[in-house]
C-alpha cells in the first residue's frame, strides 16, 4: 500500500516537473536553453563513450560487409572496370595516334602548299628486302605518276630518291646509302659538293674546294643542279670536316636532317618546280645572288 | 601445283620480310627469310625445287629492293640449287648440318652482294663482313634450324616417301 502511494506520488511529481519544464521552455526560452546546455555538456561527454564504441562496431561491421561479404560484387565490378580501362586505354592510344597522324599530315600539307614543287604524298609501307641497301618501300607507284630518279622529302629535309617503281609501289634509296649521290651546297659559304651515303649510316659531302672555309655546324642544302630536287632543301649539318695532306678536295661528314629510322609519310617530288613562273623566279634569284659582291 | 604452292609461299614470305621482320632485327640486320626458305626447300626437296622457289623469291625481293634487278634472283636461285645439291649428297640431314649449311650458303650469298656494291677498300669489306655477313649468317642459320626442328617429322616422312619412290 505504501509502495503504491509512493509510486503514485512519484508519478505526480514527474508530471508536475514535466509541466514546469514545458512552462519554463515556453515562458523563459533563452534561460531554459542555457540551463539545458549547461546540463547537456557533461551528459554529452558521458554519452560519447558508448557512442564511440557502438560507432566503432558499426564501422567494423560495415567494413566487414563491404570488404568481405560483398566482395563478390566488388570483384565483378572490378573486372568490369578493368575491362573498361583497357578499352579506354585502347581508344586513348588510337586517338593519340590519330592526333599525331593529323599533326604530321598538317605539317606535310603546309609544306606542300609552301613548296614550289609538285609533290605526291606517300606512306612508308616497308623496308628494303635485303640488308645491303638503305631503302624504303612507298605506297605510291607509276599509277600515281611516280618515276625513278624523283626526289623524296619531308618537311624536315631530303630523304632520298626513287630508284624503282611498279604500278602501285616504289622503292626509295635513302640519302645515307653509299650508292646515292645528291648535289649539295653549304648554306653559309655556298661551296658546292656531292652528298653521298656512308657505310656507317650517315652521309658525306665530297669534293668541297680545298680553300673553302666550311666548318662543323654548317648546314648543307640541295643545290638544285641535278633536277631531282629544287634548290634549298635541307640535307643535314656538317659534324666533322676532313682535309688530308695532298688531297685536292676536302670532305665533311653530315648528320642527316631527317630521322630516317622514324619515317611514316613522305612527299615525292614529281616536278621540282611547279610552273614556269616559279622557275623564272628562281633564275632571277640565282642571277641576283651572282650579281652581289 | 607445286609451282603454285611456291608462288603462294613467296607471296607470304617477301611481304613479311619487308614489313614486319625489322621487329626481329639484331644490330639492324634481319634474317633473310627468302634465302632460308629456298635453302630449306632445296635441302629437303631437291635442287630443282630449291632453284624454282629461289627464283620466285628472288624476283619478288628484287622488286622491293633498291639493288640491281638480277642480284636476288641469282643469289636466291643459286642458294636453293646449291642447297639441293648438298641435300642430295647427304645421307642424314640433322639440325647441325642444316645450321652449318645455311650459314655457309648465307655467307656465299652475302659475298655476292658485297662484291656487287664495289667496296672502295679493304676496310669497307671488313665492315660489311663484320656488320652484316656474319650477323645475317647466324640469323639465317638459327631461323632455318628452328624451322627444320619445327617441321622435321613431316619433312623426314616426305623425304623417305620420295626416296622410296625413287
Amino acid at each position: 500500500m505504501a509502495i503504491s502511494r509512493s509510486t503514485y506520488g512519484t508519478r505526480r511529481l514527474a508530471i508536475v516537473l514535466f509541466a514546469c519544464l514545458l512552462i519554463a521552455l515556453f515562458l523563459l526560452p533563452s534561460q531554459s536553453q542555457r540551463l539545458l546546455q549547461y546540463v547537456g555538456g557533461p551528459l554529452g561527454q558521458v554519452l560519447s563513450v558508448p557512442l564511440a564504441a557502438f560507432s566503432t562496431v558499426d564501422h567494423g561491421i560495415s567494413e566487414t560487409w563491404s570488404g568481405y561479404v560483398a566482395l563478390q560484387a566488388v570483384h565483378e565490378e572490378n573486372r568490369q572496370l578493368r575491362r573498361d580501362i583497357d578499352l579506354l586505354k585502347g581508344q586513348n592510344n588510337q586517338l593519340r595516334e590519330s592526333v599525331a597522324a593529323a599533326q604530321r599530315y598538317e605539317t606535310l600539307l603546309s609544306f606542300k602548299q609552301q613548296s614550289p614543287s609538285q609533290t605526291v604524298a606517300a606512306q612508308v609501307i616497308g623496308r628494303d628486302a635485303t640488308n645491303w641497301y638503305r631503302g624504303m618501300i612507298l605506297n605510291k607507284g607509276e599509277g600515281d605518276g611516280v618515276r625513278p630518279e624523283m626526289g623524296v622529302v619531308t618537311p624536315a629535309g631530303v630523304v632520298g630518291r626513287i630508284v624503282k617503281t611498279n604500278s602501285t609501289s616504289s622503292v626509295v634509296l635513302l640519302v645515307t646509302d653509299p650508292n646515292n649521290a645528291i648535289a649539295g651546297v653549304v648554306q653559309r659559304t655556298r661551296d658546292e659538293g656531292v652528298v653521298e651515303g656512308t657505310s656507317n649510316g650517315r652521309a658525306r659531302l665530297k669534293y668541297i674546294p680545298l680553300l673553302s672555309r666550311v666548318q662543323a655546324g654548317d648546314r648543307v642544302v640541295t643545290s638544285g643542279l641535278t633536277g631531282t630536287f629544287p634548290r634549298g632543301l635541307a640535307i643535314g649539318g656538317l659534324t666533322q670536316v676532313e682535309k688530308s695532306e695532298g688531297d685536292l678536295f676536302q670532305s665533311a661528314e653530315i648528320e642527316p636532317e631527317v630521322d630516317l629510322s622514324k619515317l611514316d609519310e613522305v612527299l615525292i617530288i614529281t616536278a621540282p618546280y611547279d610552273d614556269a613562273e616559279a622557275a623564272q623566279k628562281l633564275l632571277q634569284e640565282i642571277h641576283g645572288d651572282r650579281k652581289k659582291p | 601445283m607445286k609451282f603454285l604452292l611456291y608462288l603462294l609461299l613467296a607471296l607470304v614470305v617477301v611481304p613479311f620480310q619487308t614489313t614486319l621482320l625489322h621487329y626481329f632485327s639484331v644490330f639492324g640486320v634481319r634474317p633473310d627469310l627468302g634465302l632460308v626458305a629456298a635453302c630449306l626447300v632445296g635441302f629437303l626437296g631437291g635442287e630443282l625445287d630449291g632453284l624454282i622457289l629461289g627464283l620466285i623469291l628472288g624476283c619478288f625481293q628484287d622488286m622491293l629492293s633498291a639493288g640491281d634487278l638480277w642480284i636476288n634472283v641469282v643469289t636466291k636461285g643459286g642458294s636453293g640449287f646449291l642447297a639441293g645439291l648438298a641435300g642430295r649428297h647427304m645421307a642424314h640431314i640433322t639440325p647441325a648440318v642444316m645450321t652449318a649449311g645455311l650459314a655457309i650458303i648465307s655467307c656465299l650469298s652475302s659475298a655476292v652482294f658485297l662484291y656487287s656494291l664495289n667496296p672502295a677498300d679493304l676496310d669497307e669489306v671488313w665492315l660489311g663482313v663484320r656488320s652484316t655477313i656474319v650477323v645475317q649468317a647466324a640469323l639465317d642459320a638459327a631461323v632455318g634450324a628452328g624451322l627444320y626442328l619445327l617441321f622435321r617429322q613431316r619433312w623426314s616422312d616426305d623425304r623417305m616417301v620420295t626416296e622410296g619412290m625413287l
